[in-house]
């Protein structure tokens, strides 16, 4: 199948993003954050999964199906690699759920920040709001999916700008092994972010 | 992807909380994004389908829907009550693709909802999703008024992904058309609804 037809095919479509996020809205006036929290992440994980596991010989196979989106971590995302442990998302595979969301709806329910406060306390610091964390979640079942040289491979998130430009990087004290695993300095991860949606790094142990 | 997550999470869902479940869930979403999306007003119907046409009455959020000006519905004085609207294509197409793209087979759950809402609601569905977009056309219309009179929405036939179709006997009925001509129109499109004044006094076909 062509890239073109493809994207033809699965090209976004509203009803789907905004019934979504207001599925998991009904969800959190039940459970509230916390019963929120727990969905989105069993949907992540349910979601990675689902996909089939990954074996590379070298983490220069990996990073080629990487970039070429056949692995995992890029199939539903365009992906750019500043370094070979850093990734970068020029645009946010949520924002245009978010955008018909603003568009249709109205203003963003405070409760898919709300849950991010709830993850970034108790999971992990990192998410701005719901789809985060998602994504982030996706992203760490994922990687555990994923073997390079025998090794499991392992994902950080660095850093997010969502689309109404809130900033979320990882607590300072982490920021200094993170950013020299991913092989820039905080001055590259401030240039990265002007112009990009989330930054974040891939290793093995 | 947020899509391909949920569909991940149907079969779990309905593991969960059972198919009549599901169907709950996705009644419950259906009628809050209608009421999230709100009122409308229009002078009358030419006006509702140039909106239509524009992509800004809230019915615009399933994709391109084409009003089928031919196909009108009229009252038993022979007055336009309502018309025939169809989507090319079916507003879950893409999530569809994008699962067997990235994933593989849909869930067997979705055929499960699908069959416990045909035989427990209407007799209508393809996938598990024609239950949110049934709950919601009927309800979005419930929120538009042309010409001061509310709107009633009734789901005729749809076509589903793998080419299996239904079509409803007794909405054609209700408006007095005849299902051949309904069956025709899925060769061209995927999902095809009336929306007419409600209360209506129809001329049932006999």
């Amino acid at each position: 199948m062509s890239e073109a037809k493809k994207e033809e095919l699965t090209e976004s479509n509203p009803f789907v993003d905004v019934a979504t996020h207001l599925f998991l809205e009904d969800i959190a006036d039940k459970q509230g954050a916390a019963g929120l929290n727990n969905y989105l992440m069993s949907l992540a994980t349910s979601l990675a999964r689902s996909m089939p596991a990954e074996e590379y010989e070298t983490w220069e196979e990996f990073l080629d199906a990487l970039r070429n989106r056949q692995s995992i971590l890029s199939a539903f995302e365009t992906i750019t690699t500043p370094t070979d442990n850093c990734v970068v998302n020029p645009v946010c595979p949520f924002a245009r759920g978010w955008m018909e969301y603003t568009k249709r709806i109205g203003s963003f329910s405070k409760i898919h920040s709300e849950v991010a406060e709830y993850y970034n306390s108790t999971v992990k610091a990192g998410a701005i709001n719901s789809m985060c964390i998602i994504h982030q979640t996706f992203r760490r079942a994922a990687a555990e999916r994923i073997h390079v040289a025998g090794k499991p491979l392992r994902v950080a998130q660095t850093a997010a700008i969502w689309s109404d430009g809130e900033k979320k990087t990882v607590p300072a004290e982490w920021q200094p092994i993170i950013l020299e695993r991913a092989g820039i300095s905080e001055t590259d991860l401030n240039m990265i972010l002007r112009n990009n949606a989330c930054v974040w790094v891939i290793y093995t142990e | 992807m947020l899509d391909v997550a949920l569909v991940s999470l149907i079969q779990d869902m309905s593991d969960k909380a059972g198919v009549e479940g599901t169907i709950e869930y996705w009644t419950r979403v259906g009628e809050n994004m209608a009421k999230r999306i709100g009122k409308e007003a229009y002078v009358g119907w030419p006006s509702f389908n140039v909106a239509l046409r524009e992509g800004r009455t809230g019915f615009s959020i399933e994709g391109d829907v084409t009003a089928l000006t031919d196909l009108a519905i009229t009252d038993v004085d022979g007055d336009v009550v309502g018309y025939l609207y169809a989507l090319k294509q079916c507003c879950f197409v893409p999530t569809i693709m994008r699962t067997r793209l990235s994933v593989g087979a849909l869930p067997s759950a979705d055929r499960a909802v699908a069959e416990e809402y045909n035989n427990s609601v209407h007799d209508i569905a393809v996938c598990n999703f024609c239950v949110i977009h049934e709950k919601f056309t009927q309800e979005a219309s419930k929120y538009i008024t042309v010409g001061g009179q509310v709107l009633d929405c009734l789901m005729l036939a749809t076509r589903g992904f793998t080419g299996d179709t239904k079509i409803s006997e007794d909405n054609l009925k209700k408006i007095g058309m005849n299902p051949e001509y309904v069956r025709s129109l899925l060769r061209n499109y995927d999902c095809v609804y009336a929306i007419l004044m409600k209360g209506a006094r129809l001329a049932e076909e006999d």
